[in-house]
């Protein structure tokens, strides 16, 4: 690839890989992160995204290589204590708590901070401004719709004022208009200094935003480069529509 | 077509979101009741839990039934923290009532001490059994949790009748009537009508500080969904810990009170399920579990309605009162899963959202 500033990566993983009895899901995966990036994974269904990402949440601990954040080793670091150390995530289904309101919700993130109510309380309707959502404030969780609860894992991971945000899959099941406020949410943080790494099964999603893009196809990393260079990509075009179908990465977008 | 476009636009500037502003925002201090309020709501609920106390003073048999119900409403209150808040459906707070039964007896009997001296080391020694006990149990989730916690109820049971030494066995404990207040023993019935009132009055307090408390939200998160609140920074299994050794500490101070009231203490009165156990369990789910005045209001509700059943069907039908509470609970679990207080709620927001 090209060069990279030599400064400590935010994430890094290093040859990782995860063996499920017999399936190797994860297959020697190495990236890196560095400060102020967005980095999309791809790949097709069953690629090893969403065990990869557990990886790098601490859901699972690789069998083999290891995941570094701020140059150290975090692989037997518990996922309450990545969060605390800076790296906010969402989750591909959503999970708000349902019985509590949307600015409650951003409040237990806010809580990590400041154990005031309401320090907690002025800071997570800071956070819900920021994305747009003060206005539902007052709802319970559970009577908001998908995107609107997607939006709301978005708030109560910025509520932890993270360093870096992994975000899973967080347009699946949303229409073109939602996808379309989704993306210029994400760049309007970006443009603030934050750093993301995101799961993707969509390349329109990707190309709109990501700078850097990694396909994962049966655990393995096959391409790595901007969203050009990977949608013209033969592995790429492979993986998701078989072989025999090169020079038609445009159709996958289309 | 028209999707792909936005990813070309200006990547400054706040988000925009369609139709915000479609009515105002409430302000954050709106959406969370202030403490002011809060503390109001507590202390208009507790006068009103104090009436039949002023209605009934004079009335011993009542007044028995009033002391039984704050007790009750104190201890279900107890058991909410951690079964309500933080969701953990514990059948076994009979032991942590039994460990606040046990030593404030033996304790009272053997070395004449106060019950008053031994009440707070004996909820933080419960508190500390609770977190002992729960360690291991808090990896299960859900149904296996409860069931765990049963079989240290019957443990206990068992373990209790064994070591006659210590608990007296099946023949039990018996405190001799000394009164005064140093004793925690009291001629009249009002004085320990007043003293568990006092008992219900901290718990419910405690809760209302809780629901206000960086803890008291964890509680919820940890309830709600255990891998969100972990993506939140929570140490779920500390705030578990937390939540039981707070609910277990106080449900032995329940404990160390009814002994004081009884003035005697067998395995079976401690240990026995639909009296305990479960029954804490039982208040918290019919009065609402997860509120703050739920417990309250379940006890309200049962300890008059049980006595009452009891000492009607007492000789012609034994055992009546156990069938009826079990159906109230099968049918709460049913159609009113978040009890009363839900219901009242519900009322409420109804009539709230009429011109």
């Amino acid at each position: 690839m090209s060069a990279r500033p030599v400064s400590t990566p935010m994430l890094e993983v290093r040859n990782a890989s995860k063996q499920f009895g017999g399936l190797r899901a994860v297959d020697g995966v190495s990236l890196s992160v560095q400060p102020g990036e967005i980095v999309s994974i791809i790949g097709p269904n069953g690629a090893g995204k969403t065990t990869f990402f557990n990886l790098l949440t601490g859901q699972l601990v690789p069998t083999e290589g290891e995941v570094r954040y701020l140059g150290e080793s975090i692989n037997a670091v518990p996922p309450h204590e990545r969060a605390r150390r800076g790296m906010g995530r969402t989750f591909q289904i959503a999970k708000p708590l349902i019985a509590l309101n949307a600015l409650e919700n951003v409040m237990i993130g806010a809580f990590l901070h400041d154990a005031q109510l309401g320090v907690a309380r002025d800071r997570a309707y800071a956070v819900l401004e920021r994305v747009g959502m003060a206005h539902l404030a007052a709802r319970r969780a559970g009577e908001l719709t998908l995107s609107e609860r997607r939006r709301l894992e978005v708030a109560r991971a910025l509520a932890l004022e993270p360093k870096i945000v992994l975000l899973d899959e967080v347009m699946a099941g949303l229409n073109q208009a939602e996808v379309g406020t989704e993306i210029e949410l994400l760049r309007s943080l970006h443009a603030q200094g934050l750093t993301f790494l995101i799961i993707e099964h969509n390349l329109k999603v990707v190309r709109a935003f990501s700078e850097r893009v990694i396909v994962l196809d049966r655990g393995r990393l096959i391409a790595e480069g901007t969203a050009e260079q990977i949608l013209n990509a033969p592995a790429v075009i492979e993986a998701y529509l078989g072989a025999g179908h090169a020079g038609r990465g445009a159709e996958v977008v289309a | 077509m028209s999707s792909t476009d936005t990813g070309n636009g200006i990547a400054t500037g706040p988000a925009a979101t369609p139709g915000r502003r479609a009515f105002p925002a409430a302000p954050a201090s709106e959406v969370i009741a202030s403490a002011r309020r809060a503390w109001l709501t507590y202390l208009g609920g507790m006068a009103l839990a104090f009436l039949p106390f002023v209605v009934f003073v004079n009335d011993a048999h009542w007044l028995n039934i009033i002391a039984l119900t704050y007790l009750m409403g104190g201890l279900a209150a107890s058991w909410n923290i951690i079964g309500g808040f933080g969701g953990q459906f514990s059948l076994g707070h009979g032991v942590f009532f039994a460990i606040g039964a046990y030593t404030t007896a033996i304790f009272v009997t053997r070395w004449g001490v106060s019950p008053w001296a031994t009440m707070i080391p004996t909820a933080i020694f419960a508190a500390c059994v609770a977190m002992l006990i729960s360690w291991p149990t808090f990896r299960l989730r859900g149904p296996f949790f409860a069931i765990a916690t049963l079989a240290f109820n019957e443990v206990a049971f068992v373990l209790a009748n064994h070591a006659e030494s210590l608990t007296g066995g099946p023949r039990g404990l018996s405190i001799p009537f000394r009164a005064g207040l140093a004793n925690m023993i009291f001629r009249d019935r009002w004085a320990y009508a007043l003293l568990m009132f006092g008992f219900v009055a901290l718990v419910i307090a405690l809760s209302v500080w809780l629901r206000r408390s960086r803890l008291g939200y964890y509680l919820l998160a940890v309830r709600e969904d255990e891998d969100a609140a972990r993506a939140a920074g929570i140490n779920v299994l500390a705030v578990k810990l937390k939540g039981m050794a707070l609910s277990a500490g106080l449900t032995a101070i329940g404990g160390t009170l009814f002994t004081m009231y009884l003035r005697y203490i067998d395995p079976p009165t401690l240990f026995t399920l639909p009296e305990v156990g479960v029954k804490f369990a039982l208040l918290a789910l019919i009065g609402g579990i997860g509120t703050i005045w739920g417990p309250l209001l379940g006890a309200a509700l049962i300890v008059p309605f049980e006595n009452w059943l009891r000492s009607a069907y007492a000789d012609s039908l034994p055992g009546f009162s156990l069938a009826v509470l079990g159906l109230l609970m099968v049918l709460a679990a049913l159609f009113m899963k978040r009890g009363i207080m839900g219901l009242v709620e519900d009322l409420l927001k109804r009539t709230r959202r009429k011109p």
